[in-house]
Parts: C-alpha cells; structure tokens; sequence
C-alpha cells in the first residue's frame, strides 16, 4: 500500500540553522517602520494554567515553559516564528558529528550584574539531570545529551554528563549520537542557566520573587499563586534596548469561558483557548482579533496493539478508516484543525507528511473495505468497543463522533467511559485499555518527537507496537549529516510503522485564540506556539 | 319523641390528622399547582420519549446547534451534536429525579435517625455522633467519588450513594438542633416518667415534631442532590454518554449560552420548575403536617 | 458552660487526628499517584522522588514522618505547587475565601431572615409566594447558570465590574462572587426561616403574648425569633463551612485564589499534602463553627442544657 508524500517547507530552514547558526545580533521586537507604540507597554496574558514551579529544573509543563522564557535566557531561543535565534550564545559551529561548541556573548549577565559563563550552563545541566535533584521531566531531555540518560538513571556521576566549559565564554556541549536539531533542544527552558550562589543560598526558596535572580528580559516582581504571575524588564538584559513591554502579566484561568469573558471586559488582553464550540461564533463576532495557525501538535487515539481484539491489523485499519476525519474537521470540531492521515503533522521539520492512499477513495469505498477487513478478521456487527478518554467537553465531542461511525458504519457499539486525567495516563501506561483518547504535542521542532511514539519499548510509545524495521529506519537516519537524506529515511520510516496502525490519527491541533488590535508580534504560523514577551509591543490605542 | 338525638348522633365525628393535614394541603394553592405540574413533568420523562419519534443519542451532523423548530419534532432545538434536545431533556429528567428521589430519601433516613439519636441521648453519645459529622465535612468530596467508581465501577446507584454519603450530614445537624430543643420540653418529660422506652419516645413523639423542618430541608435538599449529580457527571463519575441528566445538559448548555440560548433554557428550565415545585410542595407539606394548625 | 467549650476544644484533637488518617488511607488507595504524568517518568528520578517525600517507605512510617511534622505545625511540601510549601499556600487562600465567603454568609443571612420573616409573616398571601419566589433564585438555578447570567450583566452587557480576577482585596472584584455565594445561600436560610417562625407563631406562649395586646413586631423580635432562629442557626455551621472550603464553582468561575481551587486542584493531582492540610483546616473550622452553633443553641433556647 502506498503513502503519498509531500515536501516539507522548513527544511531549508533546517540546513540554514545547522550551517549558519550564527546571527549575531538578533532583533527582539521587529516593529515595522511607521508604527505608533502606545506610551503603556504593558499587557495582561492569560497562561492557561498555575505553573508548577518557577526553577527551571522542575518546570514540566506548556504555560510554566512560557513564562519562563521571559525570566530566563538559555543558549538558543525560540522567536515568534518558530525559530530557532541565538540566546545567551551569539554563535555556534558543529565541530564532527557528536559535538557542538557554542560562543557565549560578552554582555550577557543575571539581573544581579553577575556575568552569565559557561560555568552556569554546566552548573544548571548537571543540576537538572541529577537523579538527586528529582526533575521528572530530565528524561524527556537526556536523550540528547551525552551520558544524558545513564546520569539520570544514577547509573554515571554527573561529571560524566556531555557538557564542559572550555572557558568562560565557550561551552562544548557532546551529544548522544548525531543530533542535528541540538540548537533546537537547547533552546528548551529546562536547559536555561542557573544562578548558582542564588540557589545554594536560598534553596527551596529561591524562585520567589524576593530572592530570583535570573537572566531573561524580564525579571519575577510579583507571584500570586491560583492569581497572577507579574514580571518586569531586566534594564540589565543584553538586548534590554529592543524590548518593548515594560511589565507582562500572566493569569492561570483555565475554563475556556471565564477565559472569554476577562477578554470581553477587557480584563486582559491575549486569551489561551477558546472554549471548544465557540469558534466559529467568536471568529464572527471578532473578526480582526481571532487568531488559529496550526501547532506541532497530534490528536489521535491509541490503539492497544496487544489487546485481543485489537491484535489483527485488519481490525485496527477497518477502525482507522471510516472515520470521516473532513466532517470531524469540518463540522463537529469546526475550529480549523486540519485532518491528518499520517504520523507527522504539516510543517514539522525533518519529516515530510505521509498520507494513506485511502484518504483519496470515497467514503463509500472505504467502508465497504472496512468492512471487509473486519469479517476477514472474524469481528461481527455487534462487538463492543471500549474507549476511554478525559472528562472535557472536546473529547467527549470527538468520542461520541467516533463511536457513531464506528456504529453506523461498522455496526460496531462502543462504551465510552470518560476518566479523570491521571487515571487515564496511568491506564495508558499500564496498557489497561482498549481504544484510548490521546494527544502529543512537539516540544521541539523535529521529527523524533513524533517517532518516539511509535517507536519499539520507547516510554512514549503506550500502544506497544513494535516494527523493527522502521526503527532501523530512524536510528539510520539520525546517523546522517545530511538533512535531504535523513528526511527520506524519517519519511520512509513513518510511511513503514504507519502501515501497522498502531494508532489512529485524526487532527492536527491548532491554538484559537483572541488577542487585541492593539498587540503586535503575534504570528499565527507559531507552529511551536512558543512566545517571548520581548517579541510583543503594544500599538497605540 | 322525634325531636330527641340519641346519643350515638351527638357522639363527635372523629378526625384524623390525616385527614386534616391533606385538607390544610389542599387548601395551598401553590402546593397543589406544584403537585400537578410535577406530576405531569414525570409523566412526560417517563413516557415521553417512548411517543417521540427522535432517539436520545442518534447524533446528525447536518442539524448541529439548530434553534427549536416544528420540523422534525425538534421543539426544543438540536445541540451541537445534532441530537434532539427535547428527548434528551426528557430523558435526562428521567436520571435527575431519579438521582433526587432516591438519594433524597437515603439522606433524609440517615440524617434524621442519626440527629434525633444523638440529639435525645445528648453527652458522650451526642459528642461522638456530632464529632463523625464533623469528621465526615472535612474529607474531600472529590476523593471519595473516585475511589468508589474506581473500586465499585461505575452503576447510577452509585452515585445516588455517593451523593448520599454526603448530603446526610447537615440533615443531621439540623435535626439534632431540633431534638435538642424538643427534648427538653413538658411532653417529653412525661412521657419519660410513665416509663415509654427511649426509641418509642424518639420516634414517636420527637421526630413527627420535627417533620416540619425536615421537610422544608429535605426540599433544600433536593435542587443540591440533583446539581451534586451533575458534577460528578462532569468529572466523569456519574451518567456516561451518551446518557444524560439535567444537570449535564445545564453544565454543557451554560458552556454556549451566548450562542445557542435553547441549550441552557430548556433544561434549566425543567430543572428550576421542578425545583420551584419541589420548594412550593414542601413549604405546603410542612404547612399541613404542623401540628398546632387547626 | 466553660468546661464545656474547653472539652470541645480539646476534641478537635482527636477529631483532627481521625479525619487525616482516613484521608490519607483514602488517598493512598486512589488509583494514580503524585508522579503520574503524560511523559514517563524514569526510575531513577521516581526513586529519587519518592525518597524525597518520604513516599518510598511503608505506609504507617509515613504517616509518623507526617503527623510529626504536623504537630510542629508543618503541612509539608506540596506535590503539584512545588516551589511553595503547604504552609504558605494555606496562608495565601485562606483569607481570600474568608473574605468572600464569610461575607456571603453574613448578607445571607441578614436578608435571608428578613426575607423569612416577610414570608411567614404574611403566610400564603402573594406577598409570601413572591418573597419566597426570589428568595429560591438561587436553589434552582446552579451557581454554573447564575454565575454567567451576572457577568454577562454587570460585567460585559454593562460594564460596571470586572468578569473575574482578583487584585488584594480590592472591593470591585469581590462584589459579583459575593452576590452569587450570597443569592446561593438566602434560599436556604429564608424558607428555614419561614417554616421556622410559622411554626413558633403558632404556639401557646406567642398567643399569650398577642393576647396581652402586644403588637406584632414586638411580638415576633422580642418573642418569636429567638426560637425560631434554632433550625436557621443550626444551618448556619455547614453553610458558612461550604461557603468558605467549597466555593469551587464561584472561584473557577471568578478566577478567585481561594480555598476551593486548591482542594479541587489537590485531589485530581493527588497532591497528598496539599490535601491532608487543606482537611486539618475544614476539620479545625468546621469543629469550631459547630462549637459556635452550638453555643448559640444554648443561648436561644435557655433550656438547653450542657
């Protein structure tokens, strides 16, 4: 069976990254000529929820991510277009294929006036990834590094870890394997510096506004917990003169209407999410504010590839197919999420999208094959399907989506149990489930976040399917140097497990939201859905 | 002689309390509107989806979110699922007043049998009881729910017994306040020296003297139990879809009541007119069965 | 009446005690843990994670570490918050929710047993119905319903207040989450008033005293009320409780730092020590407001006896 392929737009950016990575002095807020900046330079942004911590060593979560962007600084950062500019690092050059050295810039240094060296860099590595330090998320990104996962598996010191200041001002980073996207990983905020004395004086305490010390654009001037995050302009960043807003306040509403309605009153001015449903009305009712561009983000449903009934792939094929992913796009979610046949969603780099060649045929044509797959399979109208998913108005309208085709199309009943979202995970994890409601968001541009998934024992990969073959494919692959090659080998591989269905995708996520006239510097094609307040300005209103 | 009446014609007619508290009901004209409306309210829940042509989950992407409409029996709308929501109202009001009803009652029996008790025996007794209360405030609604779905799976009777667990408590309270001023008074002293035995004393002669306030609590009760209801639903540990209550059905329409005004309407609606009636039935039941009115 | 209040107090001891080994039982039985997250967590940092809280050691060990630091006054560390302490946390939401809910319960309660007396005094007349009509606006419309329906009034339609938020105590943002908790909780208090006073009015003394020549309001504030207030005031414990720890649809709602939040937050998160403090604090008030009651009882009803 075939899989069509497109060609992917930000490879070129890719190579550009890899070769060049050093621009030197990177512009924040890129005003067009012309423009009339309002006197106030400050806005109020809802985050969407209360970060779970403040250090970046424990920070885990999209919105704690967020504002740690503003308070900290890391080697790369990541701009409003998605991407990757120089940081704390004014230049990096790829010395052979497992080692980088990355040039720190002079004027570089924490709120306090302390410089920012290459010995913070190895001070807040190590200290992230030591098992002692306890961060559940230092496995997600040890990978990368060298020795990165036998030091947070306790199993080397961490002076073992693959980074080394060779002086103050350069810093030689050796990664696990060939890493072309490093400058993306580092751009992470878990992979910020941090301020050692601070740390070692205040300990637990030291991320309260009181005592941080950091080396952002902005600095922590005020934390209500369950209320607001409130930060100012660092006079001392490096780039102090570029940045435009003077004081940025995050809120933590999560309801996506009381969200709405802050913005309505005018008690903010940059919402989270729309509340599902809403978006076509708002889009009519705010013409010029809404604004939906497609994130590296994957909603699918996991298919549990050891289950009895799941077993055959005939079964889990019949499942993929006749769901009508244009209504489910068109009309039931209706906000603009593009249907997706494949693993790899539009723009992801390193990855061209692959496409079934069903996706093409009528609809009546692929549930009569559906059809027939499933009495091959042995599977009568009339079996039942459990699926599990977390309580929330958007799932529960995709579930009841798919069990009505699964139904009308199938004959095929579906129980549908919605769960609490740590009962859900720690189900998928165990493999106690059928069907399981699931979605994966990129945490950095590049295509291995999306293969781990499908990858054979990888800690992402909750269906347990496994294809040799296809892994073989992608460790190929990250052998090479040659972004062209690599990309093939990626695209081949996907195209390999995709055959398999060990999953079922559906959409490709994309961020509704409202924002003010009046703010400038959002771009909607922010496929990481990633911003820095330096990058915004306020016009005159 | 003709003009005489024996003595058996002058004997007074007996009348039994009964008889007067549904006179003295019948009498509330509110009470007896709310009773009627009530019942055909249940009557429509329970046959009404029967007669309809329109099935409860049968989903149509062609009619989401319509505004109520004759045609296709759609007289109050579609949701955003195209299903119809005059079936799922009524059906949904087949699981509320079920929930209510049931739970209601399991809350009130406990309640009461536990603020009399405590209440009447008074001291150590009283300060045990009371101190559970208290214990049983303090723990967290949320845990309990879910360890009870997770151990005991999910079945409506569990929720009814969950939302039970903890409504019985400030029934008790209220109760044990009243037995306690009751408790003191003259007709419970002489009942105590002809020798009536403790629970014929308690349920005998405390508790009808407290129907007035559990009743009137009870009906407080009820709008409580049913919105319980809904947020266990919401967090995923009462009705499943595509099953539905009101409470659900509020919760899911309040999310677009800009828009689509008819999804929060209807069932608020039905949910505030049986409350009301619930409300206007118990101010006229506790009106009816006080025993002072003559 | 003193040795009284002192053994009350020193219940809560146990009370206190009771109540957090049953939730900590209870949460250690609730399926997902603390660590449970989206990404997998390895071993070795679970290890260390575990070890860090404590959570590596057998149950009853634990919960000596807990009660220890309890007795010093330490609530522990929370799980899903991490760079503050349980402490802290407390410290911030508690006046918040008292603020708003304890001021709920004080306008409630003053019009609701205005409102009460209106009713019974003018039992079955339209006076009665209409009084008791507004009166239940807020037992038969869900705080998920009333909540939107005054924003999109006072907030957006006319924009006199803000939709949400909260800034220090600043009064405009206290207003609405006061008016929903307040509309909330005058049903309850008015109809058990209502029923209340009917039921006194009708009794032996209060025709004494309406036979003496006494008008009826002195009547009703001098004679009625104080027993009538019994159910009313024994109401009052479990409401200002509610109020105050559960006002989660009002604070979601309104964006309001209070209590709610964090319990609702800390169970799905199974955050066990944000939790076990959060239930050493409803437990501590709920065992002094029923204190309060029920000191009031004695003191409404004179025979009533400790």
């Amino acid at each position: 069976m075939n899989m069509r392929c497109t060609p992917s737009l930000p490879r070129a950016l890719f190579a550009a990254a890899l070769v060049a990575g050093g621009l030197s002095a990177a512009r924040a807020a890129v005003i067009p000529p012309g423009t009339v900046l309002s006197p106030r330079q400050e806005m109020v942004r809802n985050n969407g929820a209360e970060p779970e911590s403040l250090d970046p060593a424990f920070v885990e979560s999209v919105n704690g991510a967020e504002i740690e962007r503003d308070l900290f600084e890391g080697l790369t950062s990541t701009d409003h277009h998605s991407n990757v500019v120089p940081g704390v690092a004014e230049s990096w050059k790829q010395v052979d294929a497992t080692t980088w050295v990355f040039k720190l810039r002079r004027n570089a240094v924490w709120s306090n006036g302390q410089p920012v060296t290459a010995e913070d860099f190895v001070y807040a590595w190590r200290r992230f990834l030591d098992p002692k330090t306890a961060a559940k998320i230092a496995s997600v990104y040890a990978t990368y590094l060298f020795n990165g996962l036998d030091v947070v598996n306790g199993k080397k010191p961490v002076t073992d870890l693959g980074v080394r200041a060779i002086d103050k001002e350069t810093l030689e980073v050796r990664t696990a394997g060939a890493v072309p996207f490093l400058p993306s990983v580092v751009s992470v905020a878990q992979y910020s510096p941090q301020p050692r004395a601070t740390i070692e004086k205040f300990g637990k305490d030291w991320t309260k506004p009181a005592n941080m010390v950091s080396n952002g654009a902005y600095v922590l001037k005020d934390w209500q917990v369950n209320s607001k995050v409130i930060v100012e302009k660092n006079p001392k960043y490096w780039d102090a003169a570029n940045v435009q807003l003077t004081r940025v306040t995050f809120l933590c509403v999560e309801d996506g209407n009381a969200d709405l309605k802050l913005y309505q009153s005018g008690e903010e001015d940059f919402m989270h999410q729309i509340a599902p449903g809403a978006y076509n009305a708002l889009k009519a009712q705010y013409p010029g504010e809404m604004h939906n561009g497609p994130l590296y983000g994957l909603r699918f449903y996991g298919l549990n590839n050891t289950d009895p009934l799941l077993k055959d792939v005939r079964v889990r094929k019949a499942l993929s197919m006749v769901i009508d992913r244009e209504i489910l796009s068109a009309k039931v979610t209706a906000d603009g999420q593009a249907p997706l046949y494949g693993l790899a969603v539009k723009g992801l780099a390193g990855i061209a999208q692959t496409r079934y060649d069903w996706a093409e045929w009528p609809m009546d044509k692929r549930v009569a094959e559906a059809r027939k797959l499933l009495a091959d399979a042995g599977v009568k109208p009339g079996t039942h399907l459990k699926f599990v998913y977390n309580n929330s108005d958007y799932h529960k309208k995709m579930a009841i989506f798919a069990a009505s085709e699964w139904k009308t199309k199938l004959g095929l009943e579906t129980d549908m149990d919605s769960l609490e979202f740590k009962v859900l995970i720690r189900k998928r994890h165990d493999g106690d489930f059928q069907i399981a409601r699931h979605g994966w968001v990129a945490t950095f541009n590049d295509a291995t976040v999306f293969l781990a998934l499908v990858e054979c024992g990888s800690d992402a990969n909750d269906n347990r399917n496994c294809n040799k073959k296809a892994d073989e494919l992608i460790a190929q692959g990250n052998l090479q140097t040659d972004p062209a090659r690599r990309e093939a080998l990626l695209t081949q591989a996907a195209r390999l497990v995709m055959d398999d269905y060990p999953l079922i995708p559906l959409l490709q996520y994309s961020v509704p939201r409202l924002i003010k006239p009046w703010v400038g510097g959002y771009d909607d094609l922010n496929g990481m859905d990633r911003y820095r307040s330096k990058d915004f300005y306020i016009l005159k209103h | 002689m003709s003009g005489t009446a024996s003595p058996v014609d002058l004997a007074p007619v007996g009348r039994s309390p009964w008889r007067d508290a549904r006179v003295r009901f019948l009498r509330n004209r509110a009470a007896v509107a709310s009773v009627v409306v009530l019942g055909l309210i249940t009557l429509a829940c329970v046959f009404g989806p029967m007669l309809l042509p329109n099935a409860f989950d049968s989903v149509d992407w062609n009619l989401m979110s319509n505004a109520p409409t004759r045609a296709g029996w759609h007289l109050f709308g579609t949701d955003e699922l195209g299903r119809d929501l005059l079936v799922r109202t009524l059906i949904g009001g087949r699981i509320s007043l079920m929930v209510g009803l049931l739970a209601t009652l399991v809350s009130v029996s406990i309640g009461v049998v536990w603020g009399a008790v405590a209440g009447f025996a008074g001291g150590r007794v009283d300060s045990t009881m009371m101190r559970i209360v208290d214990m049983a405030y303090a723990v967290p609604y949320l845990l309990i729910a879910i360890l009870v779905v997770t151990v005991f799976g999910r079945d409506i009777l569990l929720v009814v017994a969950a939302i039970a667990a903890f409504s019985w408590l400030d029934m008790a309270r209220v109760v044990r306040g009243q037995t306690l001023s009751i408790k003191s008074r003259e007709f419970v002293e002489a009942a105590r020296a002809i020798g009536v035995p403790t629970w014929r004393i308690i349920f005998q002669h405390v508790v009808p003297n407290l129907m007035g306030v559990v009743v009137i609590y009870t009906s407080i009760l009820v709008p409580g139990v049913i919105l319980s209801e809904s947020v266990l639903s919401f967090l995923g540990l009462g009705v499943q879809e595509p099953m539905t209550s009101w409470g659900v059905l509020i919760h899911d329409g309040a999310a677009v009541m800009a828009a689509t005004p008819w999804m929060i309407l209807f069932p608020a609606g039905a949910l505030s007119i049986t409350l009301y009636c619930a409300n206007f039935i118990g101010d006229g039941l506790r009106d009816a069965l006080d025993p002072k009115e003559r | 009446m003193w040795a009284y209040v002192v053994r009350r107090l020193l219940v809560t001891i146990p009370t206190v005690l009771a109540v957090v080994t049953i939730c900590y039982l209870l949460l250690h039985v609730t399926p997902g843990g603390p660590f449970d997250a989206e990404r997998k967590v390895s071993d070795a940092v679970l290890a260390n994670l575990q070890a860090k809280y404590h959570l590596d050691l057998p149950l009853w060990k634990q919960y000596l570490y807990y009660l220890n630091d309890l007795l010093h006054g330490d609530l522990g560390a929370s799980f899903r918050y991490a760079d503050w302490s349980v402490n802290d946390l407390v410290a911030r939401a508690l006046p918040v929710s008292l603020a708003i809910g304890g001021t709920a319960m004080v306008i409630a309660v003053l019009v609701g047993v205005a409102l009460g007396i209106a009713a019974a005094l003018r039992q079955n007349s339209a006076v009665d119905y209409l009084v008791m009509l507004f009166g239940n606006i807020g037992s038969v419309l869900p705080s998920f319903v009333l909540g939107p329906v005054l924003v999109l009034v006072f907030a957006i339609t006319l924009p006199w207040l803000p939709s949400g938020g909260w800034d220090d105590f600043a009064p405009r943002y206290m207003i609405l989450p006061i008016v929903l908790l307040t509309l909330i909780n005058i049903s309850t208090i008015g109809r058990i008033m209502r029923g209340s006073l009917i039921e006194v009015l009708s009794s032996n003394f209060i025709r004494t005293a309406r036979a003496k020549g006494l008008p009826m309001r002195l009547v009703v504030l001098r004679h009625a009320l104080r027993p009538a207030l019994l159910p009313v005031v024994s109401v009052i414990g479990p409401l200002a409780i509610s109020s105050i720890t559960s006002a989660i649809v009002t604070e979601s709602w309104f964006s309001i730092p209070g209590l709610g939040k964090l319990i609702v937050n800390g169970a799905s998160d199974r955050d066990y020590t944000l939790v076990l403090g959060l239930v050493v604090l409803v437990t501590v008030l709920a065992v002094l407001l029923n204190l309060v009651v029920d000191l009031a009882y004695a003191w409404l009803d004179p025979k009533i006896r400790y």
